[in-house]
């Protein structure tokens, strides 16, 4: 089975920073892999580059066998790698339905039939279709968050980045979007890239985990064995979140 | 030669003082002043104002100017851009407006016709060869010792160099404790003084009409986007390399080409190098 | 009966009344003072369609206004060209300027696009004067032709195209087109996240813009038969924009309104005309204070809530 994404020797530096280094790994189809790291460890910035927002130094990418570097970020996502991002970014003064509308006249998509019934369906999808008329300017965050996916996934991706897309939530909000993202990846067949520094949602959803610190992969896994990893308890002893991690790694 | 040497610049200086005026409330506030114009209007008119009307001395109306065009440019940025800031393009039509009225009320009061502003310095001197107004040497040593000042201000002083950090990083600042809302009416003020006092040095020798204001705000602009946003060295730069090929072109082509130098720069440097160059914050 | 429905019977009430009023009064003057109306009504839509929609203020739509009046007046004055002519070429004189400054200066943020904008006008201007040989310097061009010998027949072709130009407008606004232009001014990023090619339609919607600017430029030419570096002005566009405002932004036909009441304000304070500065100044600064939504938009937009 050939992969669906593969990443070869990606480098990004910001100046005197690093910023990614050497990051290589590939992602089978139907996956959901996770991507773990304390705050700065390039995350973000491997999904910018993927997704065409920054420009790599060095490397290849290649998804569905073409190589993807060096494309505009909406020709990446008509080719199908779709993401959201971490501080959700809707299109203020619209409603919810018609921010799902716009990602429905994508090139991809455009001809698949009407975009407002299409949009609609996406918003039945997350859960989201009581509030389609309503204004995001006032939606909370958990719902624009779900918006995201909805937008996301109007573009029928297969493979989707999710970045960090419990940040922020209450409680109350973090299962029924575990939820939802394992309901949409058994359902729609997609293949799954997920930034999260919550270990505990990540090692539920995750069937594998890539972690990265400083910039660098620094060990790949099941969550299992990747909690447990020298490296990765010394990168988060190291950092801040020791005391949500401390109870997820002492649980493993 | 000379001639193209020191008119350059006594240009360049002035087109300093405003660039520098102009850039300092970009770097801090992020406030791009139509305005900018209108202030250097208010000093030629308020010196003008003060000894013909007021029948100051020179020295004295010169120096009333520049303060009371100072307070106005504080005045402006409290009462009209502040309950615009959250939109940049508010700001804007506000700073728009403000040239405008200006320009009305000046054109109300004085009329169209040129005003004659006497000269502080009424001696002519040779200089390398050339014959230059001691006005014109005067403009140019003021606009050194006022950019001087400056510097002295922004390096030396710790609200100088508070204003620093707010241009370089307004958040961060703000984390510091530094109350950005009153720099920002003080760097307007400043910034309004100084293109007052670029106005009150060369009124003796420019045309003084109501809409004297609307070609140094280009030419500002201009210099500002050409040596890079926010960047005080930026706009000196730029100033000198705007002034210079101003007077070369004017000496040697003609004074109508010349004009248009500043605008296509601006074009030029949007397109080549958005950051200008000296700037850290594209424009884009 | 639908907003929409509503919102193109009052189109139609409007365009009757605007046919009827010159006709009745019979006053040349009047029609005279409407032919000019139309035609900033035409560029204040023209306006309104990119920045309004997309929220990219352009500070330099003389740049196609002029482009559009000078094209007419070549072709006319200079080639003996019928003014017919100028309604295929003005448009398309303009659009190429459109492409031409857009480029390099859309991807510009706000602020520093309207101002870049507001230099490739002014630079236009200056080569106006510049190159007076051919553009007849701060005299500009003299002597165009009309398209009618009457008046009020003028009137009513500048009328057409105006209803043409608010029609066309209007149906792209409310088609797909108008809410990717409504997203891009949202979130750029987001466009691009939903696969919508940002560039493309930035560039798309001003060449639009341009084309309808021109085209009024070319019906003011024939009208005013004289055109001048005038129309490349500053303030030229800036009072297009305060037309706007006093509209309503991102309507289309609320921008129509401001025109209209703007142009018949300042005609009604022609004896006071060193004034009139001053009032377009002040309705500005009460417009950004008071009324961000406009005058004629929201209003109309009261009016449809009651009348359904």
């Amino acid at each position: 089975m050939s992969a669906l994404l593969a990443v070869d020797g990606l480098n990004k530096r910001f100046g005197g920073l690093q910023a990614v280094k050497d990051v290589s790994f590939a992602l089978e189809p139907g996956s959901i892999t996770g991507v773990l790291g304390p705050n700065g460890a390039g995350k973000t910035t491997l999904f910018n580059l993927l997704t065409g927002f920054m420009a790599a130094d060095t490397g290849k990418v290649e998804f569905d066998d073409e190589p993807l570097l060096g494309l505009a970020p909406y020709r990446i996502v008509n080719r199908g790698l779709a993401r959201t991002f971490q501080l959700t970014r809707p299109f203020v003064g619209m409603s919810v339905l018609e921010n799902v509308e716009v990602a429905c006249f994508a090139p991809r998509v455009r001809h698949e039939g009407h975009a407002r019934a299409r949009a609609h369906a996406m918003l039945e999808h997350v859960g989201l279709a009581p509030k389609a008329a309503s204004l995001v300017d006032v939606l909370p965050y958990g719902d624009l968050r779900r918006l995201e996916i909805a937008r996301a996934l109007a573009t029928r991706p297969k493979l989707l980045l999710l970045d960090e897309p419990f940040a922020g939530l209450g409680s109350s909000e973090i299962q029924p979007l575990a939820d939802l993202i394992r309901e949409l990846h058994r359902k729609e067949g997609l293949t799954i890239l997920i930034i999260e520094h919550k270990l505990r949602e990540l090692m539920q959803l995750a069937h594998e985990v890539i972690a990265m610190d400083f910039g660098e992969v620094v060990a790949t896994g099941v969550p299992a064995e990747i909690v447990r990893h020298p490296r990765v308890v010394e990168a988060y002893i190291g950092k801040a979140e020791i005391g949500e991690s401390g109870g997820a790694l002492g649980a493993a | 030669m000379a001639e193209i040497l020191v008119y350059g610049a006594v240009i360049s200086a002035i087109y300093a003082m405003l660039a520098v005026g102009f850039t300092l409330i970009f770097g801090v506030a992020r406030i791009l002043n139509l305005a900018h114009g209108s202030f250097y209007a208010l000093g030629a008119y308020g010196v003008y104002a003060l000894t013909a009307d007021a029948h100051l001395p020179l020295f004295l109306a010169a120096a009333v100017a520049v303060l009371l065009v100072a307070l106005f440019g504080v005045a402006v940025e409290r009462v009209l851009v502040r309950p615009l800031r959250r939109s940049t393009l508010a700001v804007l039509m506000i700073t728009l407006a403000v040239a405008l009225m200006v320009e009305q009320v000046l054109l109300l009061i004085f009329g169209s016709e040129a005003r004659n502003v006497p000269s502080m310095v009424n001696a002519t001197f040779d200089v390398m060869g050339a014959d230059v107004s001691g006005q014109r040497l005067l403009a140019l040593s003021g606009a050194i010792a006022i950019l001087s000042a400056l510097w002295f201000f922004m390096q030396r002083t710790r609200l100088g160099s508070a204003i620093l950090a707010i241009s370089q990083d307004a958040e961060a600042a703000q984390y510091m404790g530094i109350p950005s809302d009153r720099i920002f009416s003080l760097v307007m003020g400043l910034s309004a003084g100084i293109a007052a006092a670029a106005g009150v040095l060369v009124a003796p020798f420019q045309t003084v009409i109501p809409g004297m204001g609307l070609l140094p705000l280009v030419k500002a602009f201009a210099i500002v986007v050409v040596g890079g946003l926010g960047s005080i060295v930026g706009s000196i730069v730029g100033a000198l390399l705007l002034g210079y090929t101003e007077t070369i072109i004017a000496f040697k082509i003609s004074i109508e080409w010349s004009q248009i130098v500043s605008v296509a720069a601006v074009l030029l440097t949007l397109i080549l190098r958005p950051a200008g160059f000296f700037g850290k914050r594209a424009a884009f | 009966m639908s907003e929409h429905r509503t919102d193109w019977l009052g189109a139609l009430v409007v365009l009757v009344a605007l046919a009827l009023v010159p006709a009745i009064l019979g006053s040349s003057y009047i029609t005279g003072i409407m032919t000019v109306a139309l035609c900033f009504a035409m560029w204040a839509a023209s306006w309104d369609f990119m920045s309004g929609l997309t929220g990219r203020e352009n500070f330099g739509h003389s740049l196609f206004i002029g482009a559009g009046a000078y094209t007419a007046g070549f072709l006319n004055v200079n080639f003996g060209a019928s003014p017919w002519w100028s309604l295929a070429a003005s448009p398309l004189v303009a659009v190429a300027f459109s492409l031409v400054i857009g480029f390099p200066t859309l991807r510009l943020r706000g602020p520093y696009f309207a101002l870049a904008m507001l230099s490739g006008a002014a630079v236009m201007q200056s080569l106006t004067i510049i190159f007076s040989e051919y553009t007849g310097g701060q005299d500009g061009l003299n002597g165009l032709f009309p398209f009618f010998d009457s008046e009020l027949t003028q009137y009513y072709l500048t009328l057409f195209f105006l209803a043409a130009t608010v029609t066309t407008l209007r149906l792209v606004a409310n088609s797909p087109w108008g809410t990717i232009l409504r997203a891009i001014r949202g979130d750029e990023a987001s466009c691009q996240a939903a696969g919508i090619n940002v560039t493309f339609y930035k560039i798309a919607s001003l060449m639009i813009s341009a084309a309808f600017a021109g085209l009024g430029g070319a019906l003011y030419a024939h009208y005013q038969l004289q055109v001048g570096p005038d129309l490349f002005a500053v303030i030229l566009s800036i009072n297009i924009i305060i037309m706007v405002y006093v509209g309503g932004m991102g309507s289309i036909y609320g921008p129509v309104g401001g025109a209209i009441l703007l142009i018949l304000l300042t005609e009604a304070l022609r004896a006071f005309s060193e004034y009139r500065l001053w009032v377009y100044t002040l309705i500005l600064m009460l417009i950004l204070f008071f009324l961000p939504q406009g005058l004629v938009a929201p209003l109309w937009r009261r009016l449809r809530t009651i009348a359904q």
